[in-house]
Order: structure tokens, then C-alpha cells, then sequence
């Protein structure tokens, strides 16, 4: 029988998830493995696991119940060891790399943030900051609407200007933020929002950080800025600048 | 303005939360090389929006037509003072005189991008984009 690993977690922390429905249908239920001063939180792994919706919010439940009471560093969806054995084998070789992570992030959590514009309000702020655009636009007004290359002209003009926003207000959108936050992580790009960062916060100042992104949201109407957290650390396992989980301070 | 609860807390995880954690629960998080990963292959969640922001001509077109009614409707009170007025409006959607003409301009150009929006939506699976070489030969 495989093993499914949720996260890792020092052997002290308080209030594992024991007894918890994981992964697969019927839910196999969550075990914790001891070794050493450190505790892997598993369960069984269903034979046919795949990315569906029911599994990624078991995954995601599992490790926000064990976050809620100390810090848990969670596997990536899907890791899968062969038998116990591998799991605790994997503990007690790198100890002491994982107790200092454990350290190195107690008493934090991840906040995602994803900001997309206001469409209809950045429009307008786009227009009413560029003379020329405007001009542009009310020379094909008057001219009916313009001929097509220069309803094309007008219309790429206008659409270099919103991607200049976008870099402009992600680059603000950090820089509010970043003071408040241990350490950020920049997330992949993507057409679905113009930012997309995580940022370490301690539990202490989570208060603040959504204070500033209360802020944030009263400030720029045209933007419109999503939280996720406090999450488990998913970008911040990984100490050195590496691969995707690269965290900058 | 879309209002997203700032706190997601365990247990809950509502689809949009699922939806906009999902690249870091697929993505982040620590791997070890002695597990093995689930294949990823058939993820259908894994959808990304198709903005309205891309360089096409659908695009340009769209943004100029949204131009050209803002322009229309709002007129000469088009100033640098115009994102105060909007951001008013938008507020508390009662400022008696300019409110008729320019919502109304708002309105408008709301109105092309959820359209553009829906389209790009519809176009993202086949990726075909037929109008464009269409709307050419209207033109011509």
C-alpha cells in the first residue's frame, strides 16, 4: 500500500490532523508518522489518484487544518511514496534541513495576492491620462468612426497603454506590500491578472498586511485585488533561490 | 469592484479560492525525490482566463470602438480631472450633473468588454479566429 504525504511537521507541533478525511473516495483517513523530532502528516494513497477538484481541496484542507496549529511545510499535490518506511526513511536523512525550515518559517503563513484591472475604470484612466490617445480618438469621432487602420491604430494605442498600467500598478501593488511581509515570491505570469505574488507574513502582522491591502483596494478603484491565505507556506519550502519557489527578501 | 472575503480559512476553500490557489498546490510546495508526483496529465480546472488585453486585431478593433463612445458621450468634459469624476461615480453612482453622460459612456464601454470578454471565452478552445480576416473584407 502507497503512502500519501500531505506535509511535514516538527513531532511537537500541538494539533496534527489525525483522523481527518484526506485523499480519495471514500476519504482514506490522515495518519501521522514519528521519526525522530519530526512528524510527516499521510494516509493512505488511493490507487487511481488524479488532479481532480474533490482530492486538490483535500490536499489543501488537510494542510490548512494542520497550519491552523503550528507550521507545516506541505508537499506540492500528489507526492506519493511507495510504503511508510520511504516517508520516514526520507525524515530521518534530512532532518536537520527540515527542522530548519520548520524554524526558519514558524509563526508565518503565505498570502497570495492577484490583481486584475477594473476594466471599465482603467479604460477611462488610461484615456483621460494620454492627450494623445484622446485626440486620436475624437479625430476618428468626428470622422465617423475612422477607417479601419485607423480604428486599429487607435485601438493598439489603447491597449499598449492598459499593458503600460499593468506594469505600473503591479510594481506598486508590491511595493505596498512588501513591507509588511517576511519575504515575497513572485508567481507565474499569466493573461488572467497583471500580478501575482506571494508573500510571507507573520501571524503576528496578517492583520496589517490586509490592512494595506484594504488600503490598496480604497485607493486604486481600478484595480481589483484578490487575497488567498493565510495559506501553508507552499513558496517559501524551498530555502535557496530555486526553481519556482524562489523567495526574495 | 468584485469583493473577495480577505480570510480563507481551512475547511472552507470555496471554488474561487481552489481556483486561485491552485498553482500553488499543484506547482509550490516541497517535492522529494524519493515519492513519486500523481500525473498531472487531464487536469481540466487548470483554466486560465482569456483577457481581453491581447495583441489581436479582434482586440484593437474592440478598444477602439469602446473609444470612440466614451468620446461620444462624455464630450468636451473629458479633462484631466476625469478619473476623480469616474471614481465618484463609481462610488456613490449620484453626482448629479455629469452622472447621465458619462455612466452612460461607462456603461457603454462595460458593455463592449464583457462582450469582447464573452467572446474571447467562447473563441479560447478552438482557436480560431475567423472574424478577424471577416471584418477585413467588410472593410474593403
Amino acid at each position: 500500500m502507497s503512502t500519501y504525504v500531505y506535509g511535514i511537521a516538527a513531532r511537537s507541533h500541538p494539533s496534527l490532523p489525525a483522523e481527518m478525511g484526506g485523499v480519495g473516495t471514500p476519504a482514506r483517513p490522515v495518519r501521522i508518522l514519528e521519526e525522530g523530532e519530526l512528524a510527516a502528516v499521510v494516509s493512505d494513497a488511493p490507487e487511481d489518484l488524479r488532479p481532480k477538484r474533490k482530492d486538490l481541496l483535500a490536499h489543501q484542507n488537510v494542510l490548512n487544518e494542520a497550519g491552523g496549529g503550528g507550521v507545516v511545510l506541505p508537499m506540492r499535490f500528489g507526492s506519493v511514496a511507495p510504503d511508510d518506511e520511504t516517508v520516514t526513511g526520507v525524515l530521518a536523512e534530512r532532518a536537520e534541513h527540515y527542522l530548519e525550515r520548520l524554524q526558519a518559517l514558524d509563526g508565518k503563513v503565505e498570502y497570495n495576492v492577484k490583481a486584475s484591472h477594473d476594466q471599465e475604470a482603467v479604460l477611462h484612466r488610461v484615456m483621460s491620462d494620454n492627450p494623445e490617445l484622446r485626440a486620436l480618438a475624437e479625430s476618428n469621432r468626428s470622422a465617423g468612426g475612422g477607417s479601419y487602420e485607423d480604428k486599429l491604430r487607435l485601438g493598439e494605442m489603447v491597449a499598449a497603454a492598459v499593458q503600460n498600467r499593468e506594469a505600473e500598478d503591479a510594481a506598486l501593488l508590491r511595493q505596498a506590500l512588501e513591507g509588511t511581509a517576511a519575504a515575497e515570491s513572485v508567481g507565474p505570469e499569466s493573461t488572467g491578472w497583471l500580478a501575482n505574488v506571494s508573500f510571507l507574513v507573520d501571524r503576528a502582522k496578517a492583520e496589517e498586511f490586509l490592512a494595506v491591502v484594504e488600503r490598496i483596494r480604497k485607493e486604486f478603484a481600478h484595480l481589483d485585488v484578490r487575497v488567498n491565505g493565510p495559506l501553508p507556506p507552499y513558496s517559501f519550502v524551498e530555502p535557496a533561490p530555486s526553481e519556482p519557489a524562489e523567495a526574495r527578501t | 469592484m468584485t469583493v473577495v472575503p480577505a480570510q480563507q480559512t481551512g475547511g472552507g476553500g470555496g471554488s474561487s479560492g481552489l481556483y486561485d490557489v491552485l498553482e500553488l498546490v499543484l506547482d509550490r510546495g516541497l517535492v522529494i525525490d524519493a515519492f513519486v508526483r500523481v500525473s498531472l496529465v487531464g487536469i481540466e480546472i487548470l483554466k486560465i482566463d482569456v483577457r481581453v488585453v491581447v495583441a489581436s486585431v479582434d482586440t484593437y478593433l474592440r478598444f477602439a470602438e469602446a473609444c470612440n463612445r466614451l468620446d461620444l458621450e462624455s464630450g468636451p468634459r473629458k479633462s484631466p480631472g476625469l478619473p476623480d469624476i469616474v471614481g465618484e461615480i463609481t462610488e456613490s453612482g449620484a453626482r448629479g450633473k455629469s452622472k447621465g453622460a458619462l455612466s452612460g459612456a461607462a456603461q457603454t464601454i462595460s458593455d463592449a468588454f464583457s462582450q469582447a470578454r464573452e467572446e474571447g471565452q467562447s473563441e479560447s478552445r478552438p482557436r480560431a479566429r475567423k472574424t478577424t480576416s471577416r471584418k477585413r473584407g467588410d472593410e474593403e
